[in-house]
């Protein structure tokens, strides 16, 4: 049995080896895992107790100190379920998925990458191998050989022909994707925002279904090859199941490549270049005149900065547009959010003031328990923030709502108002995080606009007068660069107050036209050098000699 | 031979194109055999600039040398000013010119939309207080009364550990059922420990050093609990948060970070945050926290020692006075 099984890993192997993602290769192992020896074992407990226990826990039950403060949970090593692997549902992941989960971690979670050729006090290959060792004697399904998925063949290979992803092989994974019903969870576009309600994994939390479209969140890897070993694999724990009986293997290579096609690419600037037009500024979020502005990616990360600290913001990404003519500004935010919350119930917002002490027992917001994270209790709201003095040199106000001697201005626009026929977006002003958001008087709301949410997404439409005479208001002028950034909350991941996700400051500048000077000058060197070579060409001519025309 | 030499005129324009090639390209590509880091270095524009200007001096004194010379090196450029080549060539080459200096005077004066730069200074010292700079880790440094409550405790086999670890401890022990708290502890120094404490004689140093493996495990807790986030699960500044900053979390494991300072400064940065920097360290991009609102003295020291440790360095020596 032992050598067919080997040939088999080692065929396995060589195909992780082969496949084209550069992203794969890093995390083979050059050797398969060492006999487990009493010492191997102690090498790897050590490993574990200082790396791995303040997460796993000292019993490998996922109750490390960090674990209630994370969503998703560190895996409870005790139960023997593991989602990411290569073997067949329901089965025991092999030696190679846990040394690749470990080397390459999990993005989107607190599970980092370990492989010490991409982090310099990550671990050894060696010692990565210890700590599996160690990792698997938490589950006694590991000691039973006919629970090996290796040595009873249920391990998956990547399909032999790999055709590349192209425009005809994305169309026919469109279609499986359609015939195998993928949207009934994650959305006809992808988004996550298939079902109507959260789901429960099986030890009981809320499972988020994967925004196929944000890359950065694709746990066990982004590639082609990675996503065909999910569907194939199934995602054990999870309502995510295996679809190797139901679709054959082209199929699914075919869904694979469709699947990658839809991530989203990032764009990189740090500054919105806001388009001058003429016409008028649209207020609606379905309007034309959007497919002209240019998009600007702004990642957030979770408050984690004061208490009540947040490491589980729903929201990591808002793409910013805007439009300006001589009068207005416009601007269209739009973000990922499967579930559109547009109520809110104060009275169930978190206080933070027992955490807010110095040396509580942590100053961040646990995952389940302390707050809702559940539909119909807070609303959806997103907040565009700036800097109220144009900025002098770098000097800007604190990004994390400004501070005492330096105000930021906050356009924060909340579901419930806009539900509710109200203005959905109300002007504000902070000094600093200690403060709520001081709500501007009536007079000083000027914003309009309209929101819609769709498919999975909100679009929310910003506008107002370039300059307002108000000092306690953002002007805007052509040709400046004004500091922008955003705070965004998702309600059904129990998101208010500063239990939120913002961004650091980007910029937002209107275009200017080009001065005339910029011609004029262009205009006269061209003359110029034009000039000197007609000179210089009538003064070739002049010297003309016949003996040098012979040369 | 002879058939093979070119112009001195082409000579001058071969040798500018290969310099400007080695200069733009040869030298990053140089570095990164040099560097072994994984990107080129390239070169800056004023340095490009003043090669080429070296250059051109050069091959001014070269072809200006002897009077022939210089005849060589116009002959060409005479001939076709005179139409010698054709005269499409020279119309060619009399509008081509012009349009790039046009073109290049355009580049130059229009309005360009550049993000303000801003330099940044990564470890101001303008604000930084005397007090701090020889500041001492008590964790590190645990005194003769710390050690002798350790031994205690550990005689007694109840250890006192921080209540953020406790839980996670009890589970432990109602499952195990070890003959003593400390056996989850696998590494060395606390496995001697064990074992002088199992033949009744313990030394003091032997006790002060498992007295430290329990402060970084209660630190390494705490970094996890409170800093993993941002400056990630190996020290490395890429946390789950990192992403979402554009002044990115430090990675401790770079040589630069936390081993050219002192405990001291360490100390000061995590109390006071990024509000504490003064301006020419942009404290308004920094989402460092300030720790001192939310842990205590005893807390922040742990969590320095653990950090030192995960990345594998050495703080500073403070220079004595």
């Amino acid at each position: 049995m032992r050598a067919p099984c080997k040939l088999l890993a080692a065929v396995i192997a060589a195909a992780w080896v082969s496949a084209p993602a550069p992203a794969l290769a890093a995390n083979v192992p050059s050797k398969p895992m060492p006999e487990a020896t009493d010492d191997h074992l102690e090498q790897g407990r050590g490993v574990y107790f200082r790396r791995c226990s303040f997460c796993h826990g000292l019993l490998g039950d996922g109750e490390g100190p960090a674990a209630k403060y994370l969503d998703p949970r560190p895996r409870d090593f005790t139960l023997g379920t593991f989602k990411f692997r290569t073997t067949q549902s329901g089965e025991l992941p092999t030696n190679e998925d846990l040394f690749r989960t470990v080397s390459r971690g999990l993005p989107g979670t607190a599970m980092q990458a370990f492989d010490n050729d991409l982090i310099k006090s990550g671990l050894s290959e060696d010692e990565r191998w210890a700590v599996i060792g160690y990792i698997k004697t938490f589950a006694q399904e590991f000691d039973d050989p006919d629970l090996d998925p290796v040595a009873t063949g249920k391990v998956i290979a990547l399909p032999a022909n790999r055709p590349p992803v192209t425009p005809e092989t994305i169309a026919k994974g469109k279609e499986v994707f359609e015939k195998a019903k993928c949207w009934s969870c994650h959305g006809k576009l992808g988004r996550g925002d298939g079902n109507k309600e959260f789901r429960k994994d099986d030890w009981g939390f809320p499972i988020r279904i994967r925004n196929v479209t944000h890359p950065w969140k694709i746990k066990a890897g982004g590639e082609v090859e990675d996503i065909y070993m999910r569907f194939t694999s199934g995602i054990s724990g999870t309502p995510m199941p295996s679809f190797i009986k139901s679709l054959n293997e082209e199929d699914r290579w075919y869904l694979a490549g469709y699947i990658k096609s839809l991530q989203h690419e990032l764009t990189s600037h740090q500054a919105l270049q806001v388009k001058a037009v003429t016409a008028d500024l649209p207020e609606s979020p379905d309007d034309d005149a959007w497919d002209a502005a240019e998009p600007m990616d702004m990642r957030l990360a979770g408050q984690v900065i004061a208490a009540p600290r947040w490491q589980n913001p729903s929201i990591e990404m808002v793409t910013v547009q805007a439009l300006s003519n001589d009068t207005d500004i416009s601007f269209r935010l739009t973000w990922d959010d499967p579930f559109k919350d547009i109520v809110h119930d104060e009275a169930r917002e978190f206080d933070p003031i027992e955490i807010a002490k110095v040396g509580s027992f942590s100053s961040y917001v646990e995952a389940n328990g302390m707050m809702p994270r559940a539909l119909e209790t807070f609303r959806d709201s997103i907040a565009l923030q700036f800097a109220v003095k144009p900025t002098q040199g770098t000097k800007k106000p604190h990004f994390y709502r400004g501070s005492s001697s330096d105000q930021v201005h906050l356009w924060v626009w909340k579901a419930d108002l806009d539900a509710a026929g109200e203005r959905g977006t109300e002007e504000g002003n902070a000094r600093g995080w200690k403060q709520p958001i001081k709500r501007q008087a009536e007079g000083g709301q000027q914003i309009a606009g309209q929101a819609k949410w769709d498919q999975g997404r909100w679009s929310v439409v910003m506008k107002r007068p370039l300059n307002t005479g108000d000092k306690n208001d953002v002007q805007f002028a052509k040709g400046l660069f004004t500091p922008m950034s955003v705070n965004a909350w998702d309600g059904s991941n129990g998101e208010h107050g500063l239990i939120m996700g913002l961004s650091t400051w980007h910029y937002v500048f209107i275009e200017a036209p080009t001065p005339v000077s910029v011609y004029v000058y262009s205009v006269l060197a061209f003359l110029v050098a034009g000039g000197l070579g007609i000179w210089l060409m009538r003064k070739a001519e002049k010297e003309e000699t016949p003996a040098e025309v012979d040369a | 031979m002879k058939k093979l030499r070119l112009g001195s005129f082409f000579t001058v324009v071969l040798i500018l194109l290969v310099v400007y090639a080695l200069v733009k390209w040869g030298i990053p590509a140089v570095s990164r055999e040099v560097t072994t880091l994984p990107f080129p270095l390239p070169v800056p524009g004023t340095l490009m600039f003043f090669y080429m200007v070296l250059t051109v001096v050069a091959l001014f004194l070269f072809v200006t040398f002897s009077e022939e010379g210089l005849d060589d090196f116009l002959r060409p450029v005479k001939k076709l000013l005179r139409g010698g080549y054709s005269k499409i060539a020279r119309a060619a080459v009399l509008l081509a010119v012009p349009v790039v200096v046009s073109w290049q005077v355009y580049e130059v004066v229009v309005p360009k939309v550049e993000v303000p730069s801003s330099l940044r200074i990564q470890h101001p010292s303008s604000n930084f207080p005397k007090s701090f700079e020889d500041k001492k880790n008590p964790i590190a440094n645990p005194g003769e009364a710390q050690v002798t409550a350790f031994i205690e405790q550990a005689e007694a086999n109840e250890i006192e550990f921080i209540p953020q670890v406790q839980e996670d401890v009890e589970n432990w022990m109602n499952e195990v059922e070890p003959d003593h708290v400390l056996e989850f502890f696998a590494v060395e120094p606390v496995k001697k420990f064990l074992a002088q404490l199992e033949s009744g004689s313990v030394d003091r140093e032997t006790a002060r050093a498992a007295l430290l493996e329990k402060n970084l495990f209660e630190g390494r807790a705490l970094y996890a609990m409170n800093c993993r986030a941002c400056h990630g699960d190996s020290v490395a500044g890429d946390g789950p948060m990192a992403d979402g900053f554009k002044l990115r979390p430090i990675n401790f494991t770079d040589n630069g970070t936390i081993e050219t300072i002192v405990e001291g400064y360490t100390f000061w940065r995590v109390t006071n945050g990024g509000p504490g920097l003064p301006t020419e360290a942009t404290p308004w991009d920094s989402a460092m926290p300030e720790w001192k609102l939310s842990l205590t003295e005893e807390e922040r020291w742990k969590i320095i020692l653990a950090e030192y440790d995960l990345a594998q360095k050495t703080p500073r020596i403070p220079e004595s006075h």
